[in-house]
């Protein structure tokens, strides 16, 4: 949506597709917090904010691309600011910043109205730069002409149950992430991986897809609401705004703080991936609760600046799991859940992926954290199949297995099994889905067979470059090889698409001293 | 583990596009304690009618988009807890796409001739834009409206009179709390119907957000019947 604004405001004609209602975002859902170097710690710096950047990335971030991020992140929270969106202060001029997991300075800020704030003013400044904005209409494959040049994107038109194409010269992909091939995931229903399998059939280059971002605690019941963040424990101790205090202490069945035996010095405080592996080894190794998460034991004594700073969390957790859970009288139980796709489309410093007219930006691309149009005819099929899989069934078993094999604990043999059970996949299952209903409006199941598609193109990448990457890093922890091995595994993992199979290749990570891409000069032209 | 409860629910059917009549569908749907009525919903889509048409998301009372009326109130899906026996529609007064998926174009027009973004006087300065933070704090709450129609929906003044509705003057109020924003906020909301407003208080009552669009709407009316002090944090009077 930034791009979207940026370029109406060079002139170009720009229309945003999305695929279900405007506002079912991720970025919705996230809290609204947002790490900047506002230069309001004078303890802090750009090299600090890049050094956490990297250390939370465990080393595998592109460096361009995260100086970029730590350069110009508080450029883009004024950008915010100048929509309309209020930042936390604690005066005036002041704003009010809190620590993050991971981060070692207080530099987060946050809105009060958590994330909601953002995706409005961006939504009310897009429109009034007078960019289209199409609800109910989903992203299915880019259109190239013969000579390979982008010449549009293919859309099912899901409101009116017809195929929709539209031409343009430049096309961005900010579809957001792929959560949704967990089973317990903290994103919004839609976010399947469209616009990453999208891109990989058109040929760009993927990159650290085998890392997925779990946010360590989540609700555990009821089902609504399963997988939805709450966030990390420093929130729930003196940590949140002391950078040496204790954070929320985590407790398995028995009792024991069992992050102790995984990083003694950080505690609960550590990084997302440390902790959400820790929880689920304890569920795993049979210490979780019957309900299959482990407790958190918040600090009653920042029960009241929770209440103030986080009210959403708090009127959650008060109705889901009463009033002395709220005021941090009792422990509560969490559990891990997809959060973040940390990988994605490669992109260089300029948001374009490795195919010309194709840029990505957002969840969906890769790095800075660590077709045609006669498919219409084959994807019309499933509509009129009498009998067959119904899509909701296979949806859940990809989605099962993902959890199981591809999550926060892995292994080789596992891995092997998702590439066989993908192949099995797409040659009997996939072509003998049937949608039930005849209607072509707002027809779910249809939508849901094409989502099928891009979650076992988007799962068989992940498990490709899981399954290459023989040591423990990050999000990305393998059973049969539990050390980081720096010496073989100092190199990003690269996928494409070669014949109906990814292929991994390795290479060394992207260094501020090597030579950054050109930016091309500004084209009158673009859609997204 | 938890226990578990059953629900008998009746289901507005309707596609507008074939030519069919409208029609209620019913279901027997159970699962745990405590399940919400989209919990009910995606265990019909799932298990016993999968042509259902339904909307959805965050499942968090986040985006606003799973709106539908039980028994006749207005609600998030993902946040009314199930009931034993319930009717569920599409929200009124919008048309039906489909079932119980509404047709917002209406809404989104409104949201862009009301013109929210602020109208500033003077470019951001790319420097911290100088609120007072209790005044900040008030504008982020008032942030916090999803856009969910259900306070629209619930509207007896919607119902009756020229009123746009209760979360088209939450959002004028928050920019008219905002010391950047130099547009006559206050006439646009006279404009949109503000003074049709009956005081009911059912748009507070059925927030999904727990927000009042009905203490936004009395700030105004105190405002165009004494005028209003300085913004705080800002400039004009």
């Amino acid at each position: 949506m930034r791009a979207a604004i940026e370029a109406r405001r060079l002139g170009a004609a720009v229309t945003i597709i999305a695929k279900g209602p405007v506002r079912a975002t991720h970025t919705r859902m996230s809290g609204g917090r947002f790490n900047a170097m506002s230069g309001q710690n004078p303890k802090d710096n750009h090299d600090i904010f890049f050094a956490d950047t990297i250390n939370g990335g465990a080393g595998m971030n592109n460096r361009q691309l995260a100086r970029i991020l730590t350069q110009e992140a508080m450029d883009r929270a004024y950008d915010l600011e100048s929509w309309g969106l209020v930042w936390e202060r604690r005066g005036p001029d002041k704003y009010l910043m809190a620590g993050s997991g991971g981060g070692t300075q207080l530099r987060m800020l946050g809105s009060y109205d958590e994330g909601i704030g953002i995706t409005e003013v961006m939504i009310h400044a897009t429109r009034k730069l007078g960019a289209g904005l199409v609800e109910n209409r989903m992203l299915v494959d880019i259109a190239f002409d013969d000579e390979g040049v982008l010449t549009g994107a293919l859309c099912l038109d899901m409101r009116h149950g017809r195929w929709c194409f539209y031409r343009c010269g430049s096309l961005v992909i900010a579809t957001g992430g792929t959560s949704q091939v967990y089973e317990t995931n903290s994103g919004p229903a839609l976010n399947t991986g469209d616009g990453t399998a999208v891109a990989y059939r058109a040929g760009a280059e993927l990159v650290d897809i085998e890392f997925m971002q779990f946010i360590p605690i989540s609700f555990v019941f009821p089902p609504s609401i399963r997988g939805y963040t709450l966030t990390e424990p420093p929130f729930y101790g003196t940590r949140h705004f002391d950078i040496n205090g204790e954070p929320g202490k985590l407790l398995n069945a028995q009792g024991e703080r069992f992050i102790m035996k995984h990083d003694p010095v950080r505690r609960e405080g550590g990084t997302r991936d440390v902790l959400a592996r820790a929880i689920m080894l304890e569920i795993l190794e049979g210490r979780g609760t019957a309900e299959g998460g482990v407790w958190l034991e918040p600090d009653p004594k920042v029960a009241h600046h929770f209440q103030q700073e986080r009210p959403m969390y708090t009127k959650r957790i008060l109705e889901n799991y009463g009033e002395r859970a709220a005021n941090f009288l009792e422990a509560f139980q969490v559990m891990p859940s997809a959060l973040y796709t940390t990988g994605g489309i490669r992109i260089d410093n300029w948001g374009r992926s490795t195919v010309p007219g194709l840029y990505a930006a957002g969840e969906v691309t890769g790095g800075v954290h660590g077709a045609n149009r006669q498919r219409a005819a084959a994807l019309e099929q499933p509509l009129q199949r009498s009998d067959g899989t119904s899509p909701s069934a296979v949806k859940r078993r990809i989605q099962e297995m993902t959890t199981r094999e591809v999550g926060l604990v892995r292994n080789g043999r596992g891995l092997e099994q998702v590439t066989d059970t993908l192949a099995e996949f797409r040659e009997q299952v996939l072509p003998r889905l049937a949608v039930t209903g005849r209607s072509r409006v707002l027809n779910r199941e249809w939508m849901e067979t094409i989502e099928l598609e891009n979650m076992t193109a988007v799962v068989g990448c992940m498990a490709a470059a899981a399954l290459q990457r023989t040591e423990t890093r990050g999000a990305h922890y393998r059973q049969d090889f539990p050390e980081r091995n720096d010496a073989d595994w100092s190199a990003n993992l690269y996928v494409r698409k070669d014949g109906d199979w990814p292929r991994v290749e390795k290479r060394p990570l992207v260094l501020e001293t090597d030579a950054p891409a050109q930016p091309v000069p500004a084209r009158a032209e673009a859609g997204a | 583990m938890t226990a578990t409860m059953s629900t008998h629910v009746r289901i507005f059917r309707s596609d507008p596009s074939a030519d069919e009549a409208s029609r209620y569908d019913e279901f027997d749907v159970s699962g745990p304690d405590g399940m919400r009525v989209l919990d009910v919903l995606r265990s019909v889509y799932e298990n016993q009618a999968h042509d259902l048409a339904f909307q959805y998301a965050c499942r968090i009372g986040r985006c606003g988009t799973c709106g539908v009326k039980v028994n006749g109130k207005p609600v998030l899906a993902c946040q009314e807890r199930a009931t034993e026996a319930m009717t569920i529609e599409p929200l009124s007064p919008f048309p039906v796409l489909r079932d119980l998926v509404i047709d917002r174009d209406e809404v989104e027009e409104h949201y862009l001739e009301l013109d929210l973004s602020p109208q500033r006087a003077a470019e951001h300065p790319g420097t911290t834009d100088p609120i007072d933070p209790a005044s900040g704090r008030q504008i982020g709450i008032l942030g916090t409206c999803i856009s969910c129609m259900i306070c629209v929906s619930g509207c007896p003044a919607v119902a009756d009179r020229p009123f746009d509705g209760p979360a088209f003057m939450i959002q004028l109020r928050r920019l008219a709390d905002l010391p950047a924003d130099e547009a006559p906020r206050l006439e646009q909301a006279i404009d949109h119907g503000m003074l049709e407003c009956f005081g009911c208080d059912a748009c507070t009552q059925l927030c999904p957000a727990d927000l009042s669009p009905a203490d936004a709407i009395r700030s105004f009316r105190r405002e165009a019947l004494l005028g209003r002090g300085r913004k705080s944090g800002g400039k004009r009077g």
